[in-house]
């Protein structure tokens, strides 16, 4: 297992970053049929600079995963203005978040979500194969082993462990070296020892690239790492505050 | 013991059964559509035949025009066997024969007009006795008096004439009176090498075409005075009052045998298809019940936690899946009653079928015992399996599918056998259905195999490292992946498709190619005897390099065959013997002084040219086998009501293929040449020069010939040979809807594919979507999976269809192997495309969904 370089969420800001590396402005999002609309995120104003780490917290249905889910550009934006990465958001369709996605961004999600046909070294390859990257399998496996995951390269997903997958899902998220890390409950199904692991190989792998990296927790001790935490309740942010032990 | 503990009623598992089951059998869909699909086309088969077939019954006094017919060759009854068929009825009589007409109007260089031949039915005024003639005008109308005459569509097309006009048959000019639109005995008349025209009785004497010798038919149909007579009973009296009179007999209750013959065999056929289809609509049940176990998996558990024995939780999804098997038989059955009128209407003048809807209890009864033996076949096994576990086992199978149950494939097999047996005691070729269910069943178990196969293939090959194609490869080897099934059910369906094509374009092919070669341009019936060198003469000024071969025909019956002391008679058989074909009824017969051309000597010797002391006989040697007849045997033939006893001095294998005269009693001219007869003749014309020119020549050959020999019939090889073509094309395009109905089971198969496999589909698209994929990129992944087995398919198809054709065509017909590939390769190509559009647009959900909320849901 690789020792994680450092446990500090410190990091220097991602190289060549200028302006926020997130910017949203009275950002809303309603679901739901026109009968009976539910609004989700009730006017959300965000700025995170390159490099920074932040943790999101707040009790279930606060509009956690509906915000990272905008702000990665799963989800278009009800209304309010949005630039991810110098992108404004708000103008792109489905097409255009999902390429902006490419190569930019890495998502890193509570149930793994690993492409069941694809061995580790594939699915950690195909963010990379989906930009145009030629040494996408090259890349693929020095990240696995990056995290530890040297001798699994050709494993499938039901061949691994939760905690084994869910580094897949991080060296995944990592390789294309995005400017942004989204990680929804990276934890949530684990358990407790192997999810301290896996934020320390998080913390450990962002910290080697740069990424500005937003997670999403209910575990106050993992959100106190972080340089900023905010905190949500009823769709809206309400506090953003330094983490005490970053 | 307590009730409880005896497990639940019927009862009691059908109120369980009915809260379950969506009232709109939402999840088990699929099984109804396939019931339906093969229960209509089962039923619409079933109910069109039985149609037509009480039609050709209950109208058989109206297709034969009489309650008995009586035929006989080259002569009219005398007065002692008209006075005894009369004083059963009222009797009508005429002639039918072969003959040339030709238009009054001038068309060709030599100042006549066109030329055609014509099937000559001269009838007296009491026809018809039964039904009534119409004419396209409208006009409902008797026999044609005097120079009158009625003339098919297909006669006044071909003299190029219009009603009014005039034209000559044998040395006497006739009006066209009007235009033939419903011909009330036409089925009965059987196959014509000719349009037809009917005129009055004693036209054929008066233009000299009944001399003797000349080839014609008389036909006498008898109405009944007493409607309760037997006609079968009739004839035989008939037959032992005059057993040598040569007579012919036909009655109302088989008024067309051919066509009972190609109905029951057609329908056979089509049964048998649709019943194929039907089993592969049974591989989509399998899928669609497992699917749909699969889906109730928790409701399955949870009544198990509450108490529900395995035995109750068989009952309570058989009930349901029995409610929707009923259904789409139900469905299928209304459907297939409904479509009937349209195909009746589509065979209208060609065969007779009853007008509306038609309700046939036993073919819809059995359309629906074969739609629930193929739903309890099919779906026995995936309710089997999930009986067999505890609740525990049913939580996990989402990861490990359940495993396999022998008793599963025993009521599968059990069921496939019910399936078997019935169609065997339900038809009246036993053989011929059993040949094709076990080619069948061979079949699929071929593509069976072979749909393995792809996927170990597909397992095997390089991983593509574009993303896009290895998610589509993986799609196909992945741990239960349907490619199997997809390959048995399409593969069927699609490989029907290139067989049918492959056959039928390869006869037309041949018939096209290498028939005109081998076959003569023309043959000519009655030629005179004394007119032989005349005719040649006339061919030769028009053609002088054409090759010209006549025979000697008479019509003449066998009465007695077997050694001299022990012969037996025809009349007293109870059934003509396989092989023994030319006992029934009257034959052309020949005579000979040498082995005819084609004909090879099997035993015995061929007699001296002119040998006056015995009258001998040449026998067709697969007959004589049939017959167990030996060199030294005797025949009795008929001939003009003589009789004759035969010695047999060879057998002689004939080549069928040759295309030239080909008879199986050739006599030696001692036996024949006293009876009065006319010639055979056949030309090869052998021409040169450019086709408008050869085109205006022949012309003008027929022409010479009628006015030269008017009693002579001309038969253009040609024409027979476009009719020829024409008919494959039609028997070729109802088969080919027949195996429609296969690929359409495919299509459902496909279908219910789909939607089995939608969720794990789902999950992979949105993976992809969150790691930056395009909506066109899932696109391109599922038109790369469906490419990739729509190109196996092919394959498959084209390898098993085009290999069973050739070994139809070159093995069984010994043709040549000339199917048209374009045209095959586009009907293939039409399957595969209806298979990739309905595969992709059953996959547009993957499209539109949305990747944060369909994350949400998984």
């Amino acid at each position: 297992m690789v020792e994680p370089s450092s446990t500090s969420a410190t990091a220097a800001a991602a190289p060549g970053a200028s302006g926020p590396a997130i910017s949203a402005r009275s950002l809303t999002l309603t679901l739901g049929s026109a009968a009976a609309p539910v609004d989700i995120l009730k006017g959300i104003d965000l700025d995170i600079a390159p490099g920074e780490v932040v943790a999101l917290l707040g009790p279930s249905g606060s509009g956690k995963s509906s915000l990272m889910a905008v702000l990665s550009g799963l989800e278009r934006a009800s209304g309010g203005d949005l630039s991810v990465a110098g992108q404004n958001f708000a103008d792109l369709d489905e097409d255009g978040l999902a390429q902006a996605r490419r190569g930019r961004i890495g998502i890193v999600l509570q149930a793994f979500h690993l492409l069941p046909t694809m061995t580790a070294t594939e699915n950690v390859a195909t963010p990379m194969e989906l930009a145009g990257s030629e040494d996408a399998s090259a890349r693929a496996r020095a990240e696995l082993e990056a995290v530890g995951l040297g001798h699994r390269t050709d494993h499938y997903p039901t061949q691994l462990s939760g905690g084994e997958q869910q580094r897949v899902a991080i060296a995944r998220a990592i390789a294309p070296r995005p400017d942004l890390i989204f990680a929804d409950e990276p934890t949530g199904n684990l358990d407790v020892t192997t999810g301290e692991e896996i934020v320390d190989l998080l913390f450990a792998r962002r910290a080697e690239t740069g990424a500005t990296l937003l997670i999403i927790t209910h575990d106050r001790a993992l959100a106190e790492r972080c340089e900023r935490v905010l905190t949500m309740a009823d769709g809206k942010i309400v506090s953003d505050r330094a983490g005490e032990n970053p | 013991m307590s009730a409880r503990a005896a497990g639940l009623s019927w009862g009691d598992a059908w109120k369980l059964a009915r809260r379950d089951l969506n009232a709109r059998f939402k999840g088990l869909r699929l099984l109804v559509v396939c019931i339906f699909l093969g229960t209509a086309a089962l039923a619409a088969i079933g109910t069109l035949t039985a149609s037509i077939e009480r039609e050709l019954q209950s109208s058989g006094q109206q297709i034969l025009g009489g309650d008995l017919e009586v035929e006989i060759w080259q002569r009219g009854l005398d007065e002692e066997e008209l006075t005894a068929i009369s004083a059963l009825g009222t009797v009508s009589g005429g002639t039918r024969l072969q003959a040339m007409a030709i238009s009054d109007a001038a068309t060709g260089a030599d100042g006549e007009g066109n030329a055609a031949p014509i099937e000559l039915k001269a009838v007296d005024g009491k026809w018809p006795l039964y039904g009534v003639l119409t004419l396209a005008d409208g006009r409902e109308v008797a026999a044609p008096t005097g120079d009158n005459a009625w003339l098919s569509q297909g006669a006044i097309d071909r003299l190029d004439i219009e009603v009014g006009d005039r034209f000559r048959i044998g040395t006497v000019t006739l009006t066209a009176g009007g235009i033939i639109d419903d011909e009330p005995d036409r089925l009965s008349e059987g196959f014509a090498l000719g349009p037809v025209i009917i005129v009055a009785e004693d036209l054929p004497v008066r233009a000299g075409l009944l001399a003797p010798g000349a080839l014609y038919q008389s036909k006498y149909r008898i109405a009944f005075d007493d409607q309760g007579l037997d006609p079968s009973d009739q004839a035989a009296a008939l037959e032992e009052a005059f057993p040598k009179a040569g007579f012919d007999f036909r009655t109302r209750d088989r008024a067309s045998p051919g066509a009972d013959r190609f109905v029951a065999q057609m329908s056979d056929f089509l049964t048998l298809v649709g019943l194929a289809a039907l089993v592969i609509a049974g591989i989509g049940i399998a899928g669609g019940v497992s699917s749909y176990l699969d889906q109730r998996r928790a409701s399955i558990a949870t009544l198990k936690v509450l108490g529900a024995s395995s035995r109750d939780i068989v009952r309570v999804y058989a009930l349901q899946i029995a409610a929707a098997a009923v259904v789409g038989s139900l469905a299928g059955l209304a459907t297939g009653v409904m479509v009937t009128p349209i195909f009746g209407a589509a065979l209208d003048g060609l065969l007779p079928v009853q007008t509306g809807f038609v309700i046939e209890p036993a073919p819809l009864v059995l359309a629906g015992v074969y739609g629930l033996l193929v739903a309890f076949a099919f779906a026995a096994a995936p309710l089997l399996r999930a009986r067999a576990f505890p609740a525990m086992a049913l939580m996990r199978s989402r990861i490990a599918p359940l495993s396999r149950d022998r008793r599963a494939l025993v009521a599968t097999a059990l069921g496939l056998a019910l399936i078997c047996l019935v169609a065997l005691i339900t038809t009246d070729r036993v053989e011929l259905s059993a040949s094709f269910l076990a080619g069948a069943g061979l079949a699929l178990a071929l593509l069976a195999a072979l749909g393995l196969a792809i996927q170990r293939i597909a397992r095997r090959l390089p991983r593509p490292t574009n993303p896009i194609l290895r998610s589509a490869l993986a799609n196909i080897h992945r741990p239960g992946a349907p490619t199997g099934a997809l390959v048995t059910a399409l593969g069927f369906g699609l490989a029907a498709f290139v067989l049918l094509a492959s056959v039928q374009t390869a006869i037309d092919g041949n018939i096209q190619s290498r028939v005109p070669q081998e076959a003569p341009d023309y043959f000519v019936i009655d030629v005179p005897r004394e007119g032989e060198n005349a005719f040649k003469g006339l061919v030769r000024q028009s053609f002088p390099d054409a090759d010209i071969r006549t025979v000697p025909t008479l019509r003449g019956s066998v009465l007695a065959f077997g050694p001299k002391d022990n012969m037996q008679r025809v009349a007293d058989l109870e059934r003509i013997p396989e092989g023994g074909w030319f006992l029934n009824g009257e034959r052309g017969l020949t005579y000979s002084d040498e082995t005819p051309v084609g004909n090879t000597l099997i035993e015995g010797e061929w007699w001296e040219p002119g040998q006056t002391e015995e009258m001998l006989v040449s026998v067709n040697v697969d007959g004589a086998r049939a017959l167990g007849l030996e060199v030294g045997d005797y025949l009795t033939i008929g001939v003009l009501g003589s009789e004759r006893d035969v010695r047999i001095a060879n057998l002689r294998q004939i080549d069928w293929e040759s295309l030239g005269f080909n008879f199986t009693l050739v006599f030696s001219p001692n036996t024949l040449n006293d009876v009065p007869h006319n010639l055979a003749a056949s030309i090869e014309l052998n021409e040169s020069g450019n086709a408008a020119q050869i085109i205006e020549r022949r012309g003008e050959l027929l022409r010479a010939m009628v006015r030269r020999f008017p009693s002579s019939s001309v038969v253009d090889i040609g024409e027979v040979l476009v009719e020829a073509r024409t008919l494959l094309e039609q028997v070729a395009l109802a088969t080919l809807a027949a195996a429609a109905v296969a690929v359409l089971a495919g299509l459902a198969v496909l279908m219910g594919a789909i939607a089995a496999a939608r969720a794990a589909r789902m999950y992979d698209t949105v993976v992809l979507r969150v790691l930056g994929a395009s909506r066109r990129q899932v696109l391109m992944m599922q038109l790369a999976e469906y490419g990739l087995i729509a190109l196996a398919l092919a394959l498959v198809a084209l390898g098993m269809g085009a290999g069973l054709g050739w070994v139809i065509i070159t093995q069984l017909f010994e043709f040549d192997w000339l199917p048209d590939w374009p045209r095959v390769l586009a009907v293939l190509g039409l399957g595969l495309a209806m298979v990739v559009a309905f595969a992709l647009g059953g996959s547009l959900p993957l499209l539109r969904a949305k990747p944060a909320q369909a994350l949400r849901e998984l």
